[in-house]
């Protein structure tokens, strides 16, 4: 398992119970997402992974480590934690000392250090920005920017803390396709998001929180679609979903997730009606 | 981080959060020249005491505690300075500590006086003192909204921390010089963010055409009743008493004699 969390309970200092009795299992290689309202747990959930936060009751499990024990920069080096707004914490005077910040705080040689930001740099496409200040980059090349500094070092678990916040439908295009391929890559990617539709173009496992507790924990298409359960999580359904619900009486499936399901429907329901 | 705790006002109802703020700005005053002017450790406890009485009164001990507890690596500093300074003009170790601890003292009794004012005054009233003392507004509106601000940033500190520490920064380890050079990735992070948030509110200040009058008005009024008097003529035979026994030199003992014995020259 990648990560185990074991009835966990979570009180902040100002006495928030943010997590109440939370026990889940993440698979190696898996995609999920997590949703629910403000203040459901989600990010609190994330920080338990690399250690910020300590469980004040039951206990986290994270490839093999029990995050009791371990430092946060130890569970980092396993565990990758994008904030949800990461490229505000950027202070290096060029985009290549930020990526190799980490990589120098967990000892490896420049050697392996400069190969490892040049590789994460290409693959979210910033290596032509290499010498520039990280201040200079657009919105979106922030957000990819603060992806590549956790990529740089190969943590087998990526946690992406809102990564669709402020990005447009073009960043966010590029977001889907560096979360699925670092998923094909076999690491287990952890996505917490208010994002209906970037989720629903996903298709990751869904976990549902509300009020520091799981409501329901299964497949994308049957999740986002039980208007019940959305509900419960203060969430809407995905746009597709509430069109198709609609469309029930006609003869169409409401558990439609994205544009090409649909229009093979509508088609098929179009094609019955000339025949 | 506990040290800007002291500084969030606390709603309260107790007599020392009604109080006119006035009242409650001259008395922090008044405590504060008082320890500025005496270094003798009797003086400096009896205003520790003092203060103690009023925190307890004002019902924000816990709150107090806290402020004390973020301050004591200031306090250690302090304290440190001050025995080596003492002790390379007079190589005795327990004059050193004497002038140390009443250094490490006052400094306790600055932030107590300052911490026991903000926990009980309200901004709004923070902002009517000065008004009434005749500080232009543009001021007195800076120097409210870095109260205000002043949570938000200990929280915005403490998100910059976590980022960093999940980068595999680790503030706490190695030597001295290396913890302060690691202050670097959260400091600059987090001034770059103030100066940024400095923008958007002088932005959102101009929306709403701050400044275009030039004769403000409050719906709030301060007056002083009886008791804030009667509380501010206490605190002043205090404070002329302080006073008189500096300028009378009658001050009790300058630092901790008996130290001595434990520590002779």
């Amino acid at each position: 398992m990648s990560a185990i969390f074991e009835s966990v309970h979570y009180i902040y200092p100002s006495k928030v119970h943010a997590l109440r009795g939370v026990s889940l299992e993440f698979r190696p290689g898996e995609l999920v997402a997590l949703m629910g309202e403000n203040g459901s747990g989600k990010t609190t959930l994330l920080k338990h992974i690399n250690g910020l936060l300590k469980p004040v009751k039951g206990r986290v499990i994270v490839e093999g480590i029990d995050t009791r024990t371990a430092s946060v920069a130890q569970l980092s080096q396993v565990a990758g934690l994008v904030f949800q707004n990461a490229e505000e914490m950027f202070f290096e005077s060029n985009v290549f000392d930020e990526v190799a910040f980490a990589l120098r705080n967990f000892g490896y040689s420049e050697e392996v250090v400069r190969k490892r930001v040049e590789w994460a740099l290409k693959f979210f496409e910033l290596d032509t920005y290499s010498s520039q200040s990280p201040f200079l980059l657009s919105g979106g090349e922030k957000k990819r920017l603060a992806m590549a500094i956790i990529l740089a070092w190969s943590p087998r678990i990526i946690c992406l803390d809102e990564p669709t916040i402020g990005q447009d439908s073009l960043q966010k295009e590029k977001m889907k396709h560096m979360i699925k391929m670092l998923n094909t890559q076999g690491r287990t990617v952890l996505l917490a998001t208010h994002d209906v539709e970037f989720v629903a173009e996903l298709r990751p496992r869904v976990i549902l929180l509300s009020k520091g507790e799981v409501v329901a924990d299964g497949k994308c298409e049957e999740i986002l679609t039980d208007e019940t359960l959305v509900k419960k999580a203060s969430i809407l359904m995905p746009q597709l979903v509430y069109a198709f619900k609609r469309l029930e009486d006609l003869g169409f499936d409401s558990r439609v997730l994205d544009v090409d399901e649909g229009v093979r429907q509508v088609l098929k329901v179009l094609r019955h009606e000339s025949v | 981080m506990s040290l800007f705790e002291g500084l969030r006002f606390r709603p309260g109802t107790t007599f020392i959060h009604r109080l006119d703020p006035r009242v409650k700005l001259a008395t922090s005053t008044m405590v504060l020249i008082t320890a500025v002017i005496h270094i003798d450790i009797v003086i400096i406890l009896f205003l520790l005491m003092l203060e103690s009485l009023v925190i307890l009164s004002a019902k924000v001990q816990n709150l107090w505690i806290k402020t004390i507890r973020g301050a004591l690596p200031l306090v250690a500093i302090v304290f440190a300075i001050t025995f080596f300074s003492q002790y390379s003009r007079e190589p005795v170790i327990s004059t050193g500590l004497g002038y140390a601890l009443t250094y490490s003292l006052r400094l306790l009794v600055f932030l107590s006086s300052f911490s026991l004012f903000f926990l009980t005054t309200t901004p709004d009233e923070i902002a009517l003192t000065l008004q009434q003392l005749r500080v232009p507004y543009e001021y007195t509106f800076a120097f409210v909204s870095a109260i205000r601000f002043t949570p938000v940033m200990a929280e915005e500190l403490q998100i910059v921390l976590d980022a960093q520490r999940a980068r595999g920064l680790e503030v706490d380890k190695g030597p001295f010089t290396k913890r302060i050079r690691n202050l670097i990735p959260v400091l600059v992070p987090l001034l770059v963010n103030v100066i940024r948030r400095s923008y958007e509110l002088a932005e959102a200040m101009e929306v709403k055409c701050f400044g275009a009058s030039r004769k403000r008005t409050s719906l709030k009024q301060l007056n002083m009743s009886r008791k804030d008097i009667f509380f501010l003529v206490v605190v002043l035979i205090l404070f002329s008493v302080g006073v008189s026994v500096k300028l009378l030199g009658l001050e009790p003992v300058k630092t901790l004699p008996l130290l001595g014995q434990f520590f002779p020259a």
